[in-house]
């Protein structure tokens, strides 16, 4: 195939895509909702959640303004990057840590303390680091990057649970003022739950798809993100929890007991199989959007994984009542019953798509280093392709690298790998006609994979 | 002759409609179970009179102060119910649920006629713990069919602090 042919097939798009349009409606939407929760809730409500709501928004414009930075650093201005990703650390730090005060604060910290804060927050970072970086590493063809994982994690942590603050004690203070106490309001609750948590988390996973296409390539990085997010969300919501109960539980003598039990359900027991497993049906959805030819399709795929999350959401908080637990030792074992027969079949679901995912990018990268290899341009060398179609005898060459010339053999060999398998995703992606970036693009790919031989030489 | 590879994209799209069935399913039982326990259109017309919330000393049985909205944790409280203000045509009962949605209290179900000598209704501590749980607690009069609350005839929401 001649270059015109290619360059025909795929033209140059002239301006940005419209997504980015769509992804700046998103965000103002997001913005809108937040300012309109906030200064209601504080003038009709004046609770708790009102007051932190106010103070919530400054952490929110944190947030954004650092996700704005961060994103001009990858895409604008990378001759500048490191400053710019400084900027946007110090930033997410500040509202991080803002945020953790005023929820802490205004919550839980006149009952529970700021000591007992930190101590739940210090149980729950080895977990939810453990949690991201199996979740991280499932994708075994073409890692994430870092920063974004972080990124959506740090979403379902901060944006996504203020969202929810809000949009549920509307719905709260509505329902129990309205409806009969019971299942029946415990099924409005859960239909709460479902639909506010799941859409703010998803939002996260949607806007990467919009705005970081060049990081997003099927199904296999939906799941990876939605499951992102929905550890920052379990991260922040076992925070929350473990601090209440133990509020409630400490004059009882009984407040660690409860804390810990919270830790454990949630950051052992349910770390892949709530949050997770909820959000990566969004992404899930929008991953198999990414790849599909039509924008019908693609809609109805992305309603499709926000309606299974909404629904594996729901089924859990409303059903939960029909599993109870006895307070004996049998009780240790229902605990464990109950969330394997409740969320496991999600989770299995989840693992389903993620094993056809990965199934079908493998063999599709591997065809495409294969006629990389044929045409000859050196980017992919012939004898390369059957390594680096199988991530261990990847590593297994890294590790070869790291015993010849050391640690920077095997890192510069790692961002060769990557390059090439870059563009084995660029090529499937070009001839599945998904791509809005210039053949330009690919070419230089081809270019920095020749340096990048270079510098791993040995 | 070669044969067409079918995409394995359309196959996840498929297999994602599947679950979206399913889910479908899933969100429909829930909507079932919230109209069944909630029907729309079943009033009984009437209004129960809740007196207050109160203080209230368990070892005389008797409410005193204010009609209050908060408590502390260690208070004991009880609401006082009109019920003769109800007709005996109806089932009712009152109840105390906590912040967990645990009931706590309880008085009936029965015939409001029945139930005039049980006026004042404590909420009771969860079991085996010394205190009331914080957060918010619903007392509701309600009526009720069969075994079935179906209509919230008069309700307060009473705050209970942290500290």
């Amino acid at each position: 195939m001649n270059v015109m042919a290619r360059r025909a097939a795929n033209p140059r798009p002239r301006g940005r895509p419209a997504r980015y349009l769509l992804a700046a409606v998103i965000a103002g939407v997001v913005v809108l909702v937040m300012v309109g929760n906030s200064v209601l809730d504080y003038a009709f409500l004046d609770t708790i959640p009102g007051r932190t709501s106010l103070y919530g928004l400054i952490t929110v414009a944190l947030v954004a303004l650092a996700t704005f930075v961060g994103v001009r650093a990858f895409e604008r201005d990378p001759d500048q990057r490191s400053r710019h990703l400084i900027r946007a650390g110090v930033l997410l730090g500040f509202a991080a840590l803002l945020w953790l005060l005023v929820s802490d604060a205004f919550l839980f910290a006149g009952a529970a303390g700021p000591m007992v804060a930190i101590a739940c927050a210090a149980a729950c970072i080895p977990t939810t680091a453990f949690g991201l970086f199996v979740v991280r590493r499932i994708d075994r063809n073409e890692k994430e990057p870092w920063r974004l994982v972080l990124v959506s994690a740090a979403w379902g942590a901060i944006v996504a649970t203020s969202l929810v603050i809000w949009g549920e004690s509307f719905w709260e203070a509505i329902a129990v003022r309205t409806l009969v106490p019971g299942p029946g309001l415990d099924a409005t609750r859960a239909f709460s739950a479902g639909l506010l948590e799941e859409l703010g988390k998803g939002t996260a996973v949607l806007l990467l798809f919009l705005v970081m296409r060049n990081e997003f390539d099927d199904v296999v990085d939906g799941i990876v993100y939605g499951a992102a997010v929905g550890l920052g969300f379990n991260f922040m919501e076992t925070l929350t929890y473990m601090t209440n109960l133990y509020a409630i539980f400490g004059p009882e003598g009984a407040g660690g007991i409860a804390a810990g039990f919270q830790w454990y359900a949630r950051q052992v027991l349910g770390l892949f199989m709530g949050h997770a497993t909820y959000t990566a049906f969004v992404g899930a959805g929008i991953g198999i959007a990414r790849q599909l030819p039509s924008r019908r399709q693609k809609v109805i795929a992305i309603i499709t994984g926000f309606l299974v999350a909404i629904a594996a959401h729901f089924s859990w908080d409303a059903w939960l009542a029909f599993f109870p637990i006895e307070t004996s030792v049998l009780g240790l074992i229902e605990v464990h019953l109950r969330t394997v027969v409740m969320t496991g079949p999600f989770t299995a679901g989840v693992v389903a798509l993620l094993v056809l995912g990965l199934r079908s990018e493998s063999a599709a990268l591997s065809e495409q280093l294969r006629m990389e290899a044929a045409v000859g341009t050196g980017a992919v060398l012939p004898e390369e392709v059957d390594i680096l179609t199988n991530p261990w005898r990847r590593f297994r060459e890294r590790l070869r690298a790291l015993d010849r010339r050391g640690i920077g053999a095997y890192v510069r060999l790692a961002r060769l790998q990557a390059a090439q398998l870059d563009l084995a995703m660029e090529r499937w992606h070009r001839e599945r006609q998904e791509l809005d970036a210039p053949l330009e693009a690919e070419e230089e790919l081809r270019g920095r994979i020749q340096t990048l031989r270079q510098q791993a030489a040995f | 002759m070669a044969t067409a590879q079918r995409d394995p994209v359309v196959t996840l799209y498929r297999t994602l409609l599947v679950y979206g069935l399913a889910a479908l399913v899933i969100l429909t039982a829930g909507l079932v179970e919230f109209l069944h326990f909630e029907p729309f259109g079943v009033t009984a017309g009437v209004r129960a009179n809740i007196a207050g919330v109160y203080a209230y000393d368990p070892s005389t049985g008797q409410t005193s102060g204010p009609d209050r909205s908060t408590f502390t944790r260690s208070e004991q409280f009880a609401a006082v119910v009109n019920w003769s203000d109800l007709p005996d045509s109806i089932t009712v009962q009152a109840v105390w649920y906590d912040s967990f949605g645990n009931i706590v209290g309880q008085d009936g179900p029965g015939k409001p006629s029945d139930l005039n000598s049980h006026r004042i209704i404590p909420a009771e501590k969860p079991s085996g713990l010394k205190l009331h749980l914080p957060g918010q607690y619903i007392f509701a009069v309600e009526r009720v069919q069969g075994d079935q609350p179906v209509e919230v005839l008069a309700r307060r929401l009473i705050e209970v602090e942290r500290t």
